[in-house]
């Protein structure tokens, strides 16, 4: 890959991308577990960031429960225990 | 390439599927100086273009946004190349005369069309020779958009030259069939491979690869592709976007074929690019010296959609 010809990539995975401080990376966490609770509310899945540790932590009803590394590993899971997607359209 | 063709601009059209690397290919040949002296013209189909502020390594560009050349923007395209035929006419010195034009067409383009605008145009014709049509074919995606993308296969179909990119993420053993079906679409162009715009080696094919089976695809059944912008406002909500645009890429990244555009975050203006299902890490560009009016909208290419529906569907998760 050439490394003169672009502009420099946002470091982590692309969701994490809008935070460049601590203080801000730490905000988006808790701002980003407030909006999936909210999505997922009635779902029959929950999710939980602490913040002190990486990972998203998923649960279902029944007390099931993995970490996830990233937002985008959350909607795979969510559909594994859920047993189909959730579907921003039908929301 | 900078020689000059029997008087003619020459013009290389640069064509390939909605998310191929047209635009990283592009951008590295302008690095290296491939095309010499050369004027860029970008076409975009959505009304908010990201294109133009990665190719500023262009001498000259020119950008035609809101519209596909090979169809509904012909016009403009023809108004371009006739505006830089009079201009070439005109130069005051043979070392100042425009000698090379590089076309690079929106992802929704038929380089076949465009190439046969100017030959049936009565000016351009004796102005203008298409030297060269180069399409750019993803290899992550191409197996699934040669099967279901009617353009798709006109694009490949209508090369000189095949650019195979993303080769360095692909499964060789699939790189092999791919290989054997785009000699089979098009055994006279041309087949190389690039990573990020830099040449790579393509593995040699032996004859007793089969290619991926291609059922005959009826234009009518397509359903258009179509780019609906989306305004995120003065002050996006990086987090809820990307809480929505990560369930519906999941649930819906059949339909979602490209997403792009340029989010102003805490962290710096992010170019974010996505193909299907898998998203680019967005890439920091500079602060403009004046506010950017394209900034903060997105553009949603694919089909199945409708604007109001992704509006309704992001104001739940802003909320």
């Amino acid at each position: 890959m050439c490394s003169a010809c672009g502009f420099p990539a946002a470091p982590g995975h692309w969701t994490e991308a809008g935070a460049a401080t601590p203080h801000d990376r730490l905000r988006e966490r808790f701002r980003r577990m407030q909006v999936l609770q909210k999505v997922l509310k009635g779902s029959g899945v929950s999710v939980h960031d602490g913040g002190m540790v990486p990972g998203i932590q998923v649960m279902s009803a029944s007390g099931a429960q993995t970490i996830v590394p990233d937002l985008e590993a959350v909607w795979g899971e969510v559909e594994k225990l859920r047993g189909h997607v959730i579907d921003p359209f039908e929301l | 390439m900078s020689a000059p063709f029997d008087g003619r601009i020459r013009l290389t059209i640069v064509g390939g599927f909605l998310g191929s690397g047209k635009t990283t290919w592009m951008r590295h040949q302008l690095h290296e100086k491939t095309f010499g002296h050369v004027h860029v013209i970008v076409n975009e189909a959505a009304d908010a273009p990201v294109d133009d502020a990665l190719l500023q390594a262009a001498d000259q560009m020119t950008l035609l946004a809101g519209a596909c050349v090979c169809c509904a923007g012909q016009e403009a395209l023809q108004t371009v190349l006739l505006t830089l035929c009079d201009a070439r006419s005109g130069a005051a010195d043979r070392a100042s005369r425009l000698e090379n034009i590089v076309l690079e067409t929106s992802g929704l383009a038929d380089p076949a069309a465009i190439a046969s605008l100017i030959q049936s145009h009565p000016i351009l014709v004796r102005q203008i020779v298409v030297t060269e049509t180069i399409v750019i074919v993803d290899a992550l995606n191409a197996q699934e958009q040669m099967q279901s993308e009617t353009l798709c296969r006109k694009q490949i179909e209508s090369a000189d030259r095949l650019i195979v990119t993303k080769t360095d993420v692909t499964h060789p053993g699939h790189l092999g069939q791919l290989c054997a079906t785009l000699t089979q679409i098009a055994p006279g162009a041309a087949q190389s491979a690039a990573s990020f715009g830099s040449a790579m080696i393509l593995p040699d094919v032996p004859p007793c690869v089969d290619p991926f089976p291609l059922l005959p695809l009826d234009d009518q059944d397509d359903v258009p592709i179509h780019a609906v912008p989306l305004d995120l406002g003065p002050t996006p909500d990086w987090t809820a976007f990307t809480v929505w645009l990560s369930a519906l890429l999941y649930a819906r990244g059949d339909q979602i074929v490209r997403v792009k555009g340029v989010i102003a975050t805490p962290a710096g203006r992010l170019l974010l690019q996505t193909v299907r299902r898998s998203v680019q890490s967005p890439e920091i560009l500079p602060d403009p010296d004046t506010p950017c009016a394209t900034d903060n909208v997105v553009a949603v290419i694919g089909r199945g959609f409708s604007h109001d529906q992704l509006t309704a569907s992001l104001a739940h998760f802003s909320a």
